[in-house]
C-alpha cells in the first residue's frame, strides 16, 4: 500500500512538472502595428483561443516603418510580424528582412482574398503579405448642404458646384490638394502615374501635365493652406460641403453631428476615367529574423487571422473593405453604406506601388504640387524640374 | 487493490485530458460587430417633442433652456434657443426639442427673466407663465389645429446702417418661391446688445432680403445660401458683406514657425497647445509634420493662439521639453538636443 501511494505521488509530480515545462516552452509572437486600440482589440479577441499555446503581444509603434529599417535584421530586437500597408514591401524586401508569406500559407489560401489585395503584396514575383482589409479615399459630403441631386458625377459638375457654393467662407469642396496621396487620384484620372512598372519616374509626361493643370482650377477654389488639420476642421465645422478623406475620418464626422454621405468619385470629363486614389492594403507580414524558429506559431497566427468574422468586425470598426471574398456574402457588409462605397471606390483605385523608388519620389511629388498649387510655378517648368530631381534621387538610391 | 488501481488510472486520464496539446481551432469567435453608429443628428419630427409657452407681454423674445436627466443640454449656452410664434394660435410660442429632454426653463429678455425648472418628461408640453414668473405645465394640448411643421432653423445676424430702422428679413426658397413669412417686410429682427440684429430663418430657405424702414430700403436678393448661421453687414445703399464665420469673435492670426533640428531627427513634427487650458492645435501626437526648406530648416504655419510647443522627430520618439512661448508671435527655434533648445521671435 505504501509503495502504491509513493508511486501515485511520483506520477502526480511527474505530470505537474510536464505541465510546467509545457508552459515554459510557450512561444511568444510579437506583432508590431500602428493601429487604433479598437482594431487591436478585435485582433486580440480573434487570437485569444491560442493564448494557452502562444503568447501574442501587440506592440504599437508610432514610427513603425523607420523602426523596422533600423532593427529589421536584428534578431534580438526585431518583431516576428508586423501589420501595415503593403506599400513598404519593396523597401523591406530589398533590405532582405521579409520572409515570403507563402512560406507559411499556400497560394490557394491566399486565393480566398480579393485578387487586388493579393496582387498588392507581390514584389518581384514573391508575395510578402497576407491581406486583412483595404482602404482608399472616399468622396464624403455633408447632407445638410449637398442634396442628392447635387452630388457631382463628373469633375465638371464638381467644379460648377464649387463655383456656386464657395463663397462667404464656405467651400464647395476641400482636399489636401498638395499632398501626393490625395492628389494621386486626379493624376490617375488622366491616365498618368508617378512611376512606370520599373520604378522610373513619370513626372513630366503630357498626361501628368494635363492632370496637374486641370487640378489647379479646382485648387483655386480651395483655401491656400490645406494640410490635414485645416481640411478636416473645415469639414468638421460645417464650413465645407464635401471633401475627400479616408474611412478613418468618418467617426470624427459623425461625432461632430454631421449627417455624412458617401458617393462615388467623380469621373474626369476629358478622359471618362474616375478620380482614382491610391488604395492601401493593410495586412500582416513576417520578418525573416525568427521565421524558421517560430514557423509553426507564425503559421497558426496567420491562419487564425484569415477569418471572415474577424475581417467583418475590422471592416465595420474601420469602414474599410475586408480582403476575404466571402465577407461580401454577409448582410452586415452588404448593408454598410461606407464599406460598400469603399469596395466600389477601391475597385477603381490603384494599389499604391510597393517599390522602393516611391519612398524617394514622395517628397519630390510633394514639392511639385506645392510649386504648382501654392507658388504658381508654371506646370511645364515645375514638372521638368521635378522629373530631373526624381531621376537623380532614384539613381543615387539604386 | 483493484479499486486503487482504477482510481490512479482515472486520475491519470483526467490529467492527460487537461494538459493535452489539443489541436487549436480558432472557431468563429469574433464577436458580432457592433451595429454601425446612427447618424448623429436626429432631424425628423417624430424624434422631437414640442414645447409651447404663453408668456406675459413684458417677456420679449421668449427662449427655452432644456436638458435631459444626465444634465446634458439641448443648446450650447444660456439662454438656449428662441421660440417661434404660432400664427394659428395667438399668444402662443413653440419650439421643437430633442425627445430626450426632460426639463425646461422658459426665459425671456435675453435670459434676464425666467421661470424655475419644470419637468416635461420627454413629452409635448404646454406651459403658461404668469406675471410673477410661476408657471403651469400641461401635457394636454392647449392650442388649436395641427401642430406646426417641424423645421430646422439657422440664425441670420445683421448689422445695418443706422438709418435703417426696424430691420426685417424676408426669406424664401428659390426657385420654388415658397415664402417663410406671411407678408412683406417679413420677420422683424431682434436688436442685440452688441449692435447686431438677429432672426431665425427656416433652413429650407436659401434666399433672403434684409430690409428696413418698413421695407422701403433693402438689399438685393441674396441667393444660393447655405442653411447655416450667417452674418450680414449692410451699408446704407443696400450693398452688403456676408460671411458664415462669426466676425464678432476676435481672431488670432496664424504664426509661422521655423525650426532647425539635429541631422538625426528625421521628419520633425510640432506639437502645440494652449496652456493651462490644454486645448491642442493638432489631433494627435506627434502633431503636424514640418515642411522641409532648401536651407535645411523646417517651417509650418500654426494657430496663433497656442503658447506651448514641443518639437519632436523620429515618429515622436525624440522630443524637446515643453517650450512656453508668447501667443501670436512668429518663432524661430533651434534644437541641439532634447534639453538644448533656443528660440526667438521673428
Amino acid at each position: 500500500m505504501k509503495r502504491i501511494l509513493v508511486l501515485l505521488l511520483c506520477i502526480m509530480l511527474l505530470i505537474s512538472s510536464c505541465a510546467k515545462n509545457n508552459q515554459d516552452k510557450k512561444a511568444t509572437i510579437t506583432i508590431w502595428h500602428d493601429k487604433e486600440d479598437s482594431v487591436v482589440a478585435i485582433l486580440e479577441e480573434a487570437l485569444s483561443p491560442m493564448k494557452d499555446e502562444i503568447d501574442i503581444v501587440f506592440e504599437k509603434k508610432s514610427s513603425l516603418t523607420e523602426s523596422l529599417k533600423l532593427v529589421g535584421n536584428d534578431i534580438k530586437n526585431a518583431p516576428d510580424m508586423f501589420i501595415f500597408a503593403h506599400d513598404k514591401i519593396g523597401v523591406y524586401a530589398e533590405m532582405g528582412i521579409l520572409a515570403p508569406i507563402t512560406d507559411f500559407v499556400s497560394k490557394e489560401e491566399l486565393g480566398k482574398n480579393i485578387p487586388l489585395t493579393v496582387e498588392a503584396g507581390l514584389y518581384k514575383g514573391t508575395n510578402y503579405q497576407m491581406p486583412l482589409y483595404y482602404e482608399t479615399l472616399l468622396f464624403l459630403y455633408n447632407k445638410k448642404y449637398m442634396k442628392e441631386q447635387d452630388i457631382p458625377s463628373t469633375t465638371e459638375e464638381l467644379y460648377s458646384y464649387m463655383q456656386k457654393k464657395t463663397k462667404y467662407g464656405h467651400y464647395g469642396f476641400v482636399e489636401q490638394h498638395s499632398t501626393p496621396y490625395y492628389a494621386a487620384g486626379w493624376i490617375h484620372g488622366f491616365g498618368a502615374d508617378l512611376t512606370d512598372k520599373e520604378g522610373n519616374p513619370l513626372l513630366a509626361t503630357a498626361d501628368m501635365k494635363k492632370a496637374l493643370s486641370y487640378h489647379k482650377k479646382f485648387v483655386s477654389l480651395m483655401p491656400g493652406e490645406t494640410e490635414y488639420a485645416t481640411v478636416n476642421t473645415l469639414f468638421l465645422e460645417g464650413m465645407a460641403h464635401s471633401t475627400m478623406n479616408g474611412p478613418w475620418f468618418i467617426s470624427a464626422v459623425r461625432n461632430a453631428g454631421i449627417d455624412v454621405g458617401v458617393a462615388p468619385m467623380p469621373i474626369v470629363d476629358e478622359t471618362a476615367l474616375p478620380i482614382s486614389p491610391y488604395c492601401g492594403i493593410q495586412g500582416i507580414h513576417v520578418l525573416k529574423a525568427h521565421a524558421n524558429e517560430k514557423k509553426d506559431e507564425i503559421t497558426k497566427v496567420l491562419r487564425a487571422l484569415q477569418n471572415a468574422n474577424l475581417e467583418i468586425s475590422l471592416a465595420l470598426a474601420t469602414g474599410c473593405a475586408p480582403a476575404l471574398s466571402e465577407c461580401y456574402e454577409d448582410e452586415r457588409i452588404r448593408s454598410s453604406e461606407v464599406v460598400m462605397a469603399m469596395k466600389d471606390t477601391a475597385s477603381k483605385a490603384m494599389p499604391m506601388p510597393n517599390m522602393p523608388e516611391l519612398d524617394v519620389l514622395w517628397s519630390v511629388m510633394g514639392n511639385l504640387l506645392t510649386d504648382i498649387n501654392m507658388r504658381n510655378v508654371d506646370v511645364e517648368t515645375a514638372c521638368s524640374n521635378a522629373q530631373e530631381k526624381a531621376l537623380d534621387l532614384i539613381k543615387a538610391m539604386r | 487493490m483493484k479499486r486503487l488501481f482504477t482510481i490512479v488510472l482515472c486520475f491519470l486520464l483526467m490529467t492527460a485530458a487537461v494538459y493535452s496539446q489539443a489541436a487549436v481551432e480558432v472557431a468563429d469567435k469574433a464577436e458580432a460587430p457592433a451595429a454601425e453608429s446612427v447618424p448623429a443628428k436626429e432631424k425628423e419630427a417624430d424624434k422631437n417633442i414640442i414645447v409651447y409657452a404663453k408668456v406675459p407681454d413684458s417677456w420679449e423674445y421668449p427662449c427655452v433652456w432644456a436638458w435631459d436627466d444626465a444634465g446634458i443640454s439641448a443648446f450650447p449656452s444660456w439662454p438656449g434657443d428662441l421660440m417661434e410664434m404660432d400664427p394659428s394660435n395667438a399668444g402662443w410660442h413653440y419650439i421643437y426639442l430633442p425627445s430626450s429632454m426632460t426639463s425646461v426653463i422658459i426665459n425671456a429678455n435675453d435670459g434676464g427673466i425666467q421661470t424655475k425648472d419644470y419637468r416635461i418628461e420627454s413629452q409635448d408640453a404646454w406651459i403658461i407663465v404668469n406675471d410673477d414668473g410661476s408657471a403651469s405645465v400641461s401635457k394636454a394640448k392647449m392650442t388649436q389645429g395641427d401642430l406646426p411643421e417641424y423645421s430646422e432653423r439657422f440664425t441670420l445676424f445683421a448689422q445695418v446702417d443706422e438709418s435703417w430702422k426696424e430691420p426685417c428679413v424676408w426669406a424664401w426658397e428659390d426657385p420654388s418661391g415658397k415664402n417663410a413669412f406671411a407678408a412683406w417686410p417679413g420677420r422683424t429682427m431682434k436688436a442685440n446688445a452688441n449692435g447686431w440684429y438677429s432672426a431665425k430663418v427656416p433652413s429650407w430657405c436659401n434666399s433672403i432680403i434684409v430690409n428696413g424702414n418698413g421695407g422701403t430700403v433693402q438689399t438685393a436678393d441674396i441667393k444660393e445660401l447655405d442653411p447655416a448661421n450667417m452674418w450680414l453687414a449692410v451699408a446704407q445703399d443696400g450693398t452688403f458683406e456676408l460671411t458664415y464665420e462669426d466676425p464678432t469673435i476676435p481672431k488670432v492670426e496664424d504664426i509661422s514657425v521655423k525650426v532647425k533640428v539635429p541631422a538625426d531627427w528625421l521628419e520633425p513634427c510640432i506639437w502645440a497647445w494652449s496652456h493651462p487650458d490644454g486645448t491642442n492645435a493638432f489631433v494627435s501626437w506627434p502633431g503636424e509634420k514640418l515642411n522641409p526648406e532648401e536651407d535645411g530648416t523646417y517651417t509650418l504655419s500654426i494657430p496663433g493662439w497656442i503658447n506651448s510647443i514641443i518639437i519632436n522627430a523620429n515618429g515622436g520618439t525624440v522630443q524637446t521639453t515643453d517650450l512656453r512661448v508668447d501667443s501670436g508671435k512668429n518663432l524661430s527655434i533651434i534644437v541641439a538636443g532634447p534639453d538644448s533648445v533656443v528660440f526667438s521671435y521673428k
